[in-house]
């Protein structure tokens, strides 16, 4: 597709236009990390679009860790406004896909999810300086983006080329055109030969692949051998929570003055209640059996149900985890 | 025109309210807020409370909804103290129903344990509606003790009905019942139906579901012939929370009633 050019120094004209149109989010570094932040034109526009991906995951954007779902008995639920999401990576674009799939891939549609996901877009940045947490690459994915946001930006020498991945992409660069000049093939080549510097690093971060096989391993393999990684889980939930591919949630219902609000929250399928009936049974009350089911789920049953990973390969779930497990090493030992 | 709302119960009024047993009740609400086939479940709020997931008991074609359902947990416990004319929310019907098109012209077995029987009987009096298309009706039924049968005002009615089989048990009699004693796989041993061809219909506990399953695997009726309710924590009712994934099934949204070549190859399917 088409790409086109920004100079580095009407970014910020862009940026104020778009955050006309509705809030805008963009990565900023602090203390290391970088984290969305929302734009102001009375504070310092201070981009960074060469890190990773965000220490926060994006869910929040689209399916909020608390949002109002339904009001009983009279129904009102309030609509959500415009906005922008600059700088997004490959990674979390993966969670977005996972969404699609679960909340307006089969009916009933979610109206909440659909409403969102058509008033925030997406614009994508490449991954030029990946780290040693990454491993998107053993999971089919590439370092930048390739679909699902609207626009891709990439940082080249000239400026910054913006591919429209979607017709709302394409939309976007042609009403902002006056901003723009087209991308010549030596941007191009620029481009792909810092996509395949930051591949590189990839797989030398990555020395294993993981088995093609790997959906059959998680179903057949010794459940012990996953298991046995449980001895160092301290049950924390960091991993699933920093997920941004994990989609459970929870429906509960609150009372506000007359009316009563039916609120969804994440949840998180570690805790043992989560798959407890109200008679008590449960199937999975052990910590072991959870431990295993959330491998269970993201690589062998979301895979057979939509025929991808429910896992990005972002790495939150290692670095957050206070044991320290690393979920590549139980993947490769399957 | 306004998207529906799945997350939205549809406020409907207690009509009547049956004790059934000590901790088995029927409520049946007035009118009918969904319009659902018989193995299709719905989730039913109590305001300010929350909500769970039942199977209606009552038909789909009358013109109230039922559900006949035991006191367990807490949504069970606050509904368990409102009264008739309090308000209730329905959302659904969720999941798949039965496939009645593949039960005509065969004989039906029915098997319930305690208040599986709940939605055997919305099942059942689907058949009924349409009783000459089937071949005949076999129902098993068995409870804990003779206070612990549901519908024991409707069962002596239904024993009569032509094309209708019912047979009780329970596990432990008392000096009024002169019925038969014992678990429900004890009146498994005689099935007068043709193993080959017959769809066999299964809910209750989750160890009677276990035995009977493998009783009736035992004595030949086809994998994909052996329906069975599964029950799993659900919240959604969508196949979107993920609470009730089992195997590489949503059984709010694939379920809830999956057959045992579905779910034979999970580990302990019934817990």
């Amino acid at each position: 597709m088409k790409s086109y050019l920004l100079s580095p120094d009407k970014l910020l004209d862009f940026v104020k236009k778009l955050a006309r149109d509705g809030s805008l989010y963009y990565p900023a570094l602090e203390d290391g990390k970088t984290h969305l932040v929302k734009f102001d034109e009375k504070n310092p526009f201070t981009p960074n679009f060469q890190k990773i991906r965000t220490a926060e995951n994006i869910k929040h954007f689209f399916f909020p860790s608390r949002g109002t779902v339904a009001r009983f008995p009279k129904d009102e639920v309030k609509p959500v406004s415009k906005s922008y999401l600059l700088g997004v990576k490959n990674c979390d674009l993966r969670g977005i896909d996972v969404y699609d799939r679960v909340f307006i891939g089969w009916e009933p549609v979610d109206p909440f999810y659909k409403e969102r996901r058509e008033k925030v877009l997406v614009i994508s940045a490449d991954c030029p300086e990946p780290e040693d947490s990454c491993f998107c690459n053993l999971l089919g994915l590439n370092p930048y983006g390739e679909g699902i946001s609207d626009l891709n930006m990439s940082e080249v020498s000239n400026g910054i080329l913006f591919e429209p991945l979607t017709k709302r992409g394409e939309e976007l660069v042609a009403t902002h055109k006056e901003l723009f000049v087209e991308a010549k093939e030596e941007d191009a080549k620029e481009r792909s030969a810092l996509r395949d510097k930051a591949s590189k690093k990839l797989s030398s971060i990555n020395t294993k692949q993981f088995k093609k096989d790997l959906s059959a391993r998680v179903e057949s393999t010794d459940k012990k051998r996953i298991r046995d990684a449980r001895d160092e889980c301290v049950e924390c939930h960091a991993c699933l929570h920093g997920c941004p591919t994990c989609y459970c949630f929870l429906l509960g219902d609150y009372k506000k003055g007359d009316n009563v609000e039916r609120v969804r929250l994440w949840d998180a399928c570690y805790y043992a209640a989560y798959a407890r009936v109200g008679g008590g049974a449960n199937p999975r009350s052990r910590l072991d059996e959870r431990f295993w089911n959330r491998f269970q789920c993201k690589f062998d049953f979301f895979n057979k149900y939509e025929n991808i990973y429910a896992c990005s390969g972002c790495g939150r779930c290692l670095l957050g985890c206070s044991a320290k497990i690393d979920i590549r090493e139980i993947l490769w030992n399957l | 025109m306004e998207p529906i709302n799945p997350y939205y119960p549809i406020p409907v009024k207690i009509k009547k309210i049956i004790p059934e047993t000590p901790n088995i009740t029927t409520f049946i609400l007035d009118g009918m807020p969904i319009s659902f086939e018989a193995g299709q479940f719905a989730e039913l709020t109590i305001p300010s409370i929350g909500e769970a997931p039942f199977t209606p008991s009552s038909s789909p074609y009358d013109d109230d909804l039922e559900f006949t359902i035991m006191k367990v947990g807490r949504v069970t416990d606050a509904l368990f103290n409102l009264k008739e004319g309090d308000l209730v929310g329905v959302r659904g019907p969720f999941g798949k129903p039965y496939p009645l098109h593949d039960f005509k012209g065969k004989e039906v077995f029915i098997v319930g344990g305690g208040v599986g029987f709940a939605p055997l009987r919305s099942l059942f009096l689907a058949l009924l509606h349409d009783i000459k298309a089937y071949k005949k009706i076999y129902i098993r039924y068995g409870a804990r003790t003779p206070k612990d049968i549901v519908y024991k005002h409707l069962i002596p009615g239904w024993q009569k009905i032509k094309g209708v089989d019912l047979l009780l048990t329970v596990d432990v009699g008392d000096d009024s019942w002169q019925g038969r004693v014992g678990v429900v796989t004890v009146i498994l041993d005689e099935i007068p139906v043709d193993v080959k061809t017959s769809p066999t219909v299964v809910c209750g506990p989750p160890l009677m579901m276990k035995f009977t399953t493998q009783k009736l695997v035992e004595v030949g009726f086809k994998h994909e012939n052996i329906y069975l309710s599964m029950e799993k924590n659900m919240s959604c009712g969508l196949g979107k929370c993920n609470h009730c994934r089992v195997g590489k099934y949503y059984v709010c949204k694939d379920g809830p009633v999956l057959t045992w070549q579905d779910v034979k190859d999970i580990e302990e399917p019934f817990l």
